[in-house]
């Protein structure tokens, strides 16, 4: 049977046979929506949130007090500026690219535009990531250079120390800590933002297939 | 104002409803899913509805969204089921004037549509609703020719399921 003939079927079907009422699908229309660009709405939010508070309270630490000692602040000082105007920019392109979102562009634009309003969120993550990682190089770098700096960090009085072993130990436990962080990171977005955007991202390649075909 | 807005809103699904059914039906296997999909089809319809200028017809517009959720929204996997309990479509098609054989193949229709990719999906909807190319590419947003292609090789596969 050839698909014209389906077609002639599928004309013929019989309309729902309950229908909903004028009420019914007012109080549908008042419901909140669970799509997934209200959730990545919300989980983005929530990032950003988590983020700026881990930096407040960091900055409230007693381990600032050794920063200090180390002279450090200046630097520090510097990254929190630099922090506050990339927060910024990645905070008004995450809200740019969110409320660009509409089902009434084609299928191709709104997946394009969710996809990218998540990646907003996730270069921001990636930011953060990145500049912990690095901020704690150039940290240690600059502790294990200063004379006495890991005894002053790990408040050592003992001045009997063995050094040379200190050292190693020091360096070791601190790339254990990067390596402990990029890990669960990776974890965790892989699992947000690998099954939330699965579907999406296969419909969205399926539509570009074809595009780079021609 | 709003309240005209909202009057005017539900005269125009209400009687247009059929199309979100359906949409409903190839999306979706049981009738949970269903009332979650059309549910979200009528939020984000209502939250559009003010940008919606009348300079196409309802439907038309209606088509989109209601795909647009179906495919990018819609929050559960739509992905092709494999085998599908032919009973499980029961509960959407049950009408005494229909015909019986009529009946059954649109069953295998449905459970055809049902196993290929979402975007598949949204092509053979489009046609099987008759829709010109030209509203196919503006919804999907790819090009004619690219709808075309794509739209030959969506209803070989169907014809491979329902001939095999």
């Amino acid at each position: 049977m050839d698909l014209e003939h389906y077609k002639k079927t599928w004309e013929n079907q019989p309309e729902e046979a309950k229908k909903v009422s004028k009420e019914e699908i007012y109080k549908m229309s008042q419901a909140k929506s669970t799509s997934i660009v209200k959730w990545i709405f919300i989980i983005g939010v929530l990032e950003f949130a988590f983020w700026l508070i881990l930096n407040s309270f960091t900055s409230k630490l007693e381990v600032m007090e050794i920063y200090k000692e180390l002279k450090l602040m200046e630097l520090l000082d510097v990254v929190y500026y630099i922090n506050f105007i990339v927060v910024v920019a990645f905070l008004y392109y995450f809200y740019k690219n969110y409320s660009s979102i509409s089902t009434i562009d084609s299928t191709k634009d709104l997946m394009r535009k969710i996809i990218k309003t998540r990646k907003t969120v996730k270069y921001y993550v990636n930011y953060n990531v990145l500049a912990a990682v690095l901020l704690m190089i150039v940290f240690n770098v600059k502790i294990v250079n200063t004379p006495n700096g890991i005894e002053t960090v790990l408040e050592i009085d003992n001045i009997n120390f063995d050094d040379s072993n200190l050292m190693t130990v020091y360096v070791i436990s601190q790339a254990i800590a990067v390596v402990i962080m990029i890990l669960f990171l990776f974890l965790f977005y892989y699992l947000l933002y690998g099954i939330m955007l699965k579907k999406l991202k296969r419909n969205h390649k399926e539509l570009d297939r074809l595009e780079k075909l021609n | 104002m709003q309240k005209d807005l909202e009057a005017k809103f539900l005269l125009d699904f209400e009687q247009n409803q059929n199309i979100v059914h359906k949409v409903c039906r190839i999306y979706t296997t049981n009738q949970d899913a269903h009332n979650d999909l059309f549910q979200e089809v009528v939020i984000q319809l209502w939250k559009n509805y003010s940008k919606f200028r009348g300079d196409s017809k309802f439907s038309t517009w209606m088509y989109r969204v209601a795909l647009n959720t179906a495919i990018s929204l819609y929050r559960k996997s739509t992905r092709r089921i494999k085998t599908q309990n032919i009973d499980d479509f029961t509960y959407k098609i049950k009408s005494s004037d229909y015909d019986d054989t009529e009946e059954q193949q649109l069953k295998s229709l449905y459970s055809a549509i049902h196993q290929l990719n979402d975007i598949d999906k949204a092509l053979i909807f489009l046609y099987l609703e008759d829709k010109p190319y030209k509203e196919i590419s503006a919804t999907l947003g790819i090009t004619s020719v690219n709808a075309r292609v794509k739209m030959n090789r969506a209803k070989e596969k169907l014809k491979n399921i329902l001939n095999p």
